[in-house]
């Protein structure tokens, strides 16, 4: 059965440089969160290959130590701040209103607010290069280190990252009340909590994870701000101050942000493996409570990032941090038995979906490594958390990005893209990921310590850097295949219809792309597969 | 919440959130509900700064709290009188006021509402001026934002504090031209609801600075 | 390209593609490895390991990586290949419209993978826990105590007597010729753990351990190393970043009997000049080895140059002297860290023909230097052989 149409069709209605700039829709706003994340994305990356290629050989051969510190700590802050938790807020912010069937979200001209604090902060946090020198302390940038001392962090660099990531912080928590308030509020009828599609579902819990974590972040900078410009003494030992304190309440919002990073990735996950397998989501139900279960438990970790300092309760943070794998486990399940006895379809998406799970199992277990405490002794600060990092939000959280813009860019433009280049940017892609960061396991465990920008060439550590750095740029590779089918499809791509992929959720329920009020009519809900139903009628409910 | 797809959605009348005006479906509306999630937000933003507070007199050299005076090897000392006590009693009452305002405009009655918002908007300059009195009084005994631990704690929370109730004002004040504007009734007024919930929970963040910072015992007096 | 399913050739394809990039990969590190393959597939599977632990601590940890290993290799193996049976076996077939069963769950096996994960973990937990307590037991009565002083960016070590109260030697020179943490094997060490100024963290590979040394907290733990590891050299690096001399804070372990350990420590006392005579300036910093002739002279010929080092840097980077007389350098060392002033003939690793007492700042000395014959010199401190300069003797 065809889907609703929509007559006439939304689509001729062009807009100009004026209406991105002002608008407050929410797929304008999506659409320019991608592009703003994807631009960051690529200058992150840059500065990625920045270190590979110091790291390949022994002897410092481009840059001074202060500018690789400089080169890995802005790498991580803009990927973590100013790509994968906007990017996700992005397709959140286009998809979000569109399957709970609502018009818009429920603040539109904060939304708009939420999306221009990002630019803005992203020039504040590289404004550093050019007026002497951005933060060097890592992205996580520990007090004292992060101080405003010689030998610390005298300069502007620090306090541009503070300034940048509260405003950051701000956007990405007005978006939170946004999401929040939106999905609570602003349902079409029919659609009650457990007929949601499990992206909405992610992003209540990614959401009310940001609204009470990220203040928390702000607090804790807004501290070293004070230390560092107005003589303040929270994390300085001489006077009673704690440099624990700092990563106390640094870490009691990164690691929720973690579940930031990840849950909306699962919850695109969760639309496409259904679709290419033709079958429901497994557990739909466990599945919730699953999600709801990691954010709450996410709450309770912190301190694992933080076990060797001697200054933690180790057992419970060890426990909770093992709790944590079995909600994920349950999901992991419930995705591959999704796809068992499906009928599977190999397009992009589901390419990008599987990669997905067999990167996040390997970003799993090697994650339970550091969760037993004795163990985490050992590879804590090495390159084995380097590769675990990578495994869970590259290859979790970026093929989820992926997997998501394959398959719902042809909602966003109405033009398909091509399989022959994404099937390419996919194996190259794969490829290069596990080459940089697979040996990074191996080195981290024969003792190369993380955020060394070179190591003596009796240590041995040469071959798997090498190996790496070729990964680096095979990854730098996948992006032109990538590049390229984005710039020739919304050329002169295929049309896709209201409904290329024969999906199952709401938004395959009007134009490519749809008008700006997204809905003329709405098909009955009954299930979380209102399309499927309205296709098919309700077999198997 | 909505859970059932046909009936008429309603917020039941012992939800804690029944007292509050309701959409056409039922259930809070959208600005109020937004308030009190932005409320949320900021109730952790203020965690964040108590816990380092916590932390840092925990961890006091010798255990003395308030830290000794290097200038006069007194305990630091903070106040009630002559501004802080005073200063605590007027934003109580401005909370009163806002909410008669709020109960006044619920039942239609402009009048009342707008003398009450006005008599909180009085109040909430006054505890600013009275708090930048105390600062000058602080600072002129020796006590800076770089007074060690103490001076900073002591200024970073009440000095978000009164960030806040600044930003109170500023929002109270816009409500209170709307409102003269004619803007308000008995059926719309969110904005009403959501600026009085904000300044609710400024009164409430500024007793529990008040207990810990000044009554709590080691805190002076 | 439509919607259409896929035909086989091309995730066949594909995964002909994976399978080879595989192989060629796991050829290139046979070829690694000297073409052995033997040898090839040891290396590989050891390097899935951390080092063999040299302590007995370490030894309990590696124990416990083993199992974690294990545990893990086998849940890898058994969900990746559920992963990769099922996107074998479903693959849709072209011209197949027909839905498949629309399963939305089974009760059964949702329990059972909530229930088995929550017993290994349970597991895990347990075995992690008891091996920590093992780990971080910390020895009552240590055969010695060390302390580990971290500074930006070299580690001093500072060796405690029996009673543990007193400091009796300080080694300033972390790795190298006559360098490095002496300790005995086969008998519990406790290490203190201070910072002068950032975090900074002790991480000895072979120890499978790390700690990091906060600035404002004492840290200990105890490690003991065993017997059959003495006369080896363990590397060691500091593993929480520190500012821009982080990869150079890197230091070695010398293992040693307990006699030679006495020995060693005992030979490097009685090398340390003695401590100086009351009439030296006060705030020195640690107890400091005087120099030779302890700053008088009477000599009112002697030619003074200065020097200064702040922020781990000479305040000049070229000096000139004249021949064939004793000379003075007045050396005022800005930095709360150990510095002086060694000369060295031709380049700073040419040989030794003087060297100052270290000093820790901010204080000053004065260095009498014996006569030097004309050429070029390098002056650079031994504690931080980055400070360099040139000294011309003419």
């Amino acid at each position: 059965m065809a889907t609703q149409a929509l007559a006439p069709a939304a689509r001729g209605y062009r807009s100009g440089l004026y209406e991105w700039v002002t608008t407050t829709d929410h797929k304008k706003i999506g659409i320019l969160y991608l592009i703003n994340s994807f631009i960051f994305f690529f200058l992150a990356g840059l500065l990625a290959l920045g270190v590979r290629v110091e790291l390949a050989q022994p002897g410092l051969q481009f840059v001074t130590d202060q500018t690789y510190n400089e080169l890995f700590t802005m790498h991580a802050t803009a990927m973590i701040f100013l790509f994968i938790i906007p990017i996700l807020a992005g397709f959140a912010n286009y998809i979000v209103p569109l399957q709970i069937g609502a018009p818009d979200m429920a603040f539109p001209r904060i939304n708009a607010l939420s999306f221009w604090m990002l630019p803005l902060g992203g020039i504040l946090l590289f404004l550093g290069f050019v007026t002497g020198g951005t933060a060097a302390a890592g992205w996580t940038s520990y007090a004292p280190l992060s101080e405003d001392a010689p030998l610390a962090s005298p300069g502007y660099g620090q306090d541009l990252w503070i300034m940048s990531l509260v405003l950051v912080g701000t956007s990405s928590i007005l978006g939170a009340i946004n999401f929040l308030v939106t999905i609570f509020k602003m349902r079409a009828p029919g659609m009650s909590l457990f007929r949601m599609p499990i992206l909405v579902w992610t992003m209540i819990v990614t959401s009310v994870l940001v609204l009470m974590a990220t203040p928390v972040f702000t607090s804790a900078v807004i501290m070293l701000f004070i230390d560092r410009n107005y003589g303040g003494h929270f994390f300085d030992p001489a006077t009673g101050g704690d440099a624990i304190l700092y990563q106390n309440v640094f870490w009691f919002y990164s690691h929720p942000a973690v579940y930031v990073m990840v849950l909306p990735a699962m919850g695109m996950i969760s639309e496409i493996l259904p679709v290419f397998s033709r079958k429901p989501l497994f557990g739909y139900k466990a599945f919730v409570f699953a999600t709801v279960a990691i954010g709450a438990l996410g709450f309770s970790v912190w301190s694992h990032h933080m076990f060797t300092t001697g200054a933690v309760w180790l057992p419970f943070f060890s426990l909770m941090t093992f709790l944590i794998a079995i909600p994920t486990g349950v999901k992991m399940f419930n995705w591959i038995f999704t796809m068992w006895r499906g009928k599977l379809t190999f397009s992009t998406p589901l390419l990008f979906a599987i990669g997905f799970l067999s990167m996040f199992l390997i970003g799993g277990i090697n994650g339970a490594f550091s969760a037993s405490v004795p163990v985490d002794f050992a590879v804590h600060d090495t390159y084995f958390v380097v590769a675990h990092i990578h495994y869970v939000l590259f290859g979790g959280s970026v093929f989820g990005v992926m997997a998501g813009f394959y398959y719902w860019f042809p909602k966003m433009s109405g033009r398909r893209l091509n399989e022959g280049l994404g099937k390419v940017q996919f194996v190259l892609m794969f490829l290069g990921f596990n080459l940089t960061f697979f040996p990074m396991h191996q080195l981290g465990l024969a003792g190369m310590p993380r955020r060394i920008a070179d190591y003596s060439s009796a240590s041995g550590w040469q071959d798997l850097n090498v190996a790496a750095t070729i990964g680096g740029f095979l990854i730098a590779f996948s992006m032109l295949p990538f590049l390229a089918n984005i710039f020739l499809s919304l050329r002169s791509g295929e049309p896709a219809g209201d409904d290329p992929w024969e999906g199952n959720t709401l938004e395959w329920a009007t134009s490519s792309p749809p008008p700006p009020y997204n809905f003329d009519r709405l098909p009955e809900i009954r299930s979380e597969r209102p399309l499927f139903d309205a296709r098919h009628g309700r077999i198997g409910h | 919440m909505s859970t059932d797809a046909h009936a008429v959605t309603t917020t039941t009348e012992h939800s804690p959130v029944a007292g509050l005006p309701h959409d056409a479906r039922g259930g809070i509306g959208n600005p109020v509900l937004g308030m009190l999630l932005f409320l949320t937000s900021e109730v952790m933003f203020f965690a964040g700064l108590f816990a380092a507070y916590f932390n840092v007199r925990a961890n006091a050299p010798g255990g003395i709290w308030p830290p000794l005076n290097p200038e006069t090897n007194e305990p630091y000392f903070l106040q009630f009188l002559p501004f802080v006590l005073p200063a605590t009693v007027l934003l109580i009452l401005s909370s009163f006021t806002a909410q008669f305002a709020v109960w006044a405009i619920r039942r239609g009655d402009r009048t009342s509402f707008l003398r009450n918002l006005s008599v909180t908007v009085v109040l909430g300059i006054a505890f600013l001026v009275m708090q930048a009195f105390d600062y000058a009084l602080l600072y002129s005994e020796g006590i800076t934002l770089d007074s060690g631990t103490f001076g900073t704690t002591y200024y970073t929370l009440t000095g978000f504090h009164m960030a806040h109730v600044f930003g109170g004002v500023i929002m109270l004040a816009v409500v209170l031209y709307r409102g003269l504007g004619g803007q308000f009734s008995s059926r719309h007024h969110d904005a009403v609801e959501a600026s009085s919930l904000y300044w609710h929970f400024v009164d409430v963040v500024w007793i529990v600075l008040f207990s810990v910072l000044y009554i709590l015992p080691g805190s002076g007096h | 390209m439509s919607s259409t399913p896929r035909t086989r050739s091309l995730s066949g394809a594909l995964f002909a593609v994976l399978v080879i990039a595989i192989l060629v990969a796991l050829f290139l590190v046979a070829i690694a490895a000297g073409l052995n393959p033997a040898a090839a597939v040891t290396r590989v599977v050891e390097s899935f390991f951390p080092p063999i632990a040299v302590t007995n601590q370490g030894a309990e940890i590696r124990v416990l990586y083993d199992i974690v290993f294990i545990i893990a290799a086998v849940i890898f193996f058994v969900v990746e290949g559920l992963i990769l049976w099922t996107v074998l076996r479903y693959r849709r077939q072209p011209g197949d419209n027909e839905l498949p069963p629309q399963t939305h769950g089974n009760a059964l096996a949702e329990a059972l993978w909530t229930i088995i994960p929550t017993v290994i973990v349970a597991f895990l937990f347990v075995i992690s826990w008891q091996t920590l307590n093992a780990v971080e037991a910390v020895s009552a009565q240590p055969a010695l105590k060390v302390r580990a002083l971290a500074a930006q960016f070299q580690w001093q070590f500072d060796y405690y007597d029996e009673s543990g109260e007193n400091i009796v030697y300080t080694q300033f020179v972390p790795q190298g010729e006559g360098g490095g943490m002496a300790v005995p094997v086969g008998q519990d060490i406790n290490l203190v753990l201070e910072s002068r100024d950032v975090i900074h963290a002790y991480y000895v590979p072979q120890f499978l351990f790390k700690r990091d040394v906060v600035p404002g907290r004492t840290s200990v733990f105890t490690f003991h190393i065993k017997p059959e590891d003495a006369n080896k050299t363990f590397g060691g690096q500091c593993a929480e970043l520190c500012g821009s001399g982080h990869r150079l804070m890197t230091f070695e372990v010398h293992a040693m009997t307990r006699a030679d350990f006495d020995a060693w420590l005992q030979e490097h006392i009685d090398q340390a000049p003695p401590p100086p005579p009351s009439g030296e300036p006060p705030g020195s910093g640690e107890p400091p080895p005087g120099s030779p002739a302890p700053g008088e002279t009477n000599n009112p010929a002697n030619t003074v140059i200065q020097i200064g080092a702040q922020n781990t840097a000479f305040d000049t980077a070229e000096l000139e002297v004249a021949a064939d007389q004793p000379f003075k350098i007045e050396f005022d060392n800005q930095d709360p860290l150990p510095h002086n002033v060694a000369i060295h003939e031709g380049s700073p690793t040419g040989p030794d023909v003087f060297t100052g007492e270290i000093v820790t700042g901010p204080t000053q000395v004065t260095y009498d230097v014996p006569p030097l014959p004309p050429g070029p010199y390098a002056f650079i401190c031994t504690v931080h052989p980055t400070m360099t300069g040139t000294l011309n003797v003419e």
